[in-house]
């Protein structure tokens, strides 16, 4: 019988780097944030436009948004199942999240405000994503600050 | 350096903390897959093994309980193989080794006993190989094999008499 394995910890290692690469993570995030800020900039944009709009234009807004809505579904794929988010990615990413919800926000209620059509909407709609990206990144800061407190204690240099 | 600490590493994103961490834990979760497996099998569901351990890594609530943890991803995984490629039997797919010559040899050779582990029912062997070789306790292999700890117990008692019963047939002394 054969004991030993045919591939070393490091070949494992070597077939895991891919899942293990920060840039791999990054692109995640960065396709998550990218769609989910273009759906809902690109939803702003169709429903503060003034009068009734062609249908080919319709259409466009429709498929825009789907196209953004794709991204979003692949950078939740690419996180949730290729390249894990650890503890400083998810600090990371919660900053730029926040980053991109504000700007989100702002463009959103500038563009209702100019065009007079659904500022309230765009003012509940930019609290609420603005709301969500500041919990996530108090979360993310805590839940790295426990991991930090416990890597001290167990190594002892941190209060027991 | 304890496992929990290099866990903590680990969900910190400290890549140094992952090598050690395969390093460490590779052979023996191996060494588990090789006996519910053939070793054709064995490579590629211990690389499934470790892709699903990273991918949940960062959500492990408590990185002191790693082992129990890492061997019931290990457990479900290799089920999830023998239920792909079989239906569930109680008999191992790809284990041919049991001598049928070699009576003569000792029953305390390596060999002998790997061969009769490997005869063994799926439930009883993998209960024994966790709880002999990789050293785990009663309540850790229930976590793992989702049972209670009365199932472990009874399973080990049953594993090791049809061990017993296995290596008296091939004329082996206990």
């Amino acid at each position: 019988m054969n004991d030993e394995p045919r591939m070393s910890a490091e070949e494992m290692l070597e077939r895991l780097a891919p899942m293990l690469s920060r840039r791999r993570r990054l692109r995640g995030i960065g396709a998550l944030l990218a769609g989910l800020t273009g759906a809902v900039f690109t939803t702003v944009l169709w429903v503060t436009e003034p009068g009734s709009l062609p249908d080919r234009t319709r259409l466009s807004f429709a498929l825009l948004i789907l196209v953004c809505l794709a991204w979003t579904g692949y950078g939740i794929w690419l996180t949730a199942r290729r390249a894990p988010l650890f503890a400083l990615d998810r600090v990371v990413g919660a900053w730029l999240g926040l980053t991109a919800a504000l700007l989100t926000g702002t463009i959103t209620i500038t563009l209702a405000a100019v065009r007079e059509r659904g500022l309230i909407t765009a003012l509940v709609v930019s609290a609420i994503i603005v709301a969500v990206a500041v919990l996530l990144t108090v979360r993310a800061h805590s839940h790295r600050a426990a991991l930090l407190r416990r890597k001290a204690e167990l190594t002892g240099s941190g209060p027991r | 350096m304890n496992d929990e600490l290099l866990v903590v590493r680990c969900q910190l994103g400290e890549r140094e903390a992952f090598t050690e961490l395969v390093g460490l834990w590779h052979v023996p979760v191996w060494t588990f897959v090789r006996r519910m497996l053939d070793a054709e099998r064995a490579d590629d569901v211990v690389q499934e093994i470790w892709v699903a351990v990273l991918r949940s890594l960062p959500r492990l609530a408590d990185p002191s309980r790693f082992a129990p943890w890492l061997f019931t991803i290990a457990r479900r995984t290799v089920l999830d193989r023998l239920r792909r490629e079989y239906t569930v039997t109680e008999t191992p797919g790809g284990a041919t080794e049991t001598p049928t010559e070699d009576l003569a040899e000792e029953v305390a050779d390596r060999t002998d006993l790997i061969a009769a582990l490997a005869s063994l029912p799926t439930l009883e062997r993998e209960i024994l190989i966790l709880f002999y070789l990789e050293d785990l306790s009663i309540a850790d292999c229930a976590q793992i094999c989702e049972v209670p700890a009365g199932t472990v117990k009874s399973r080990l008692y049953r594993a090791r008499r049809l061990l017993r019963e296995h290596l008296a047939e091939k004329g082996c002394q206990p």
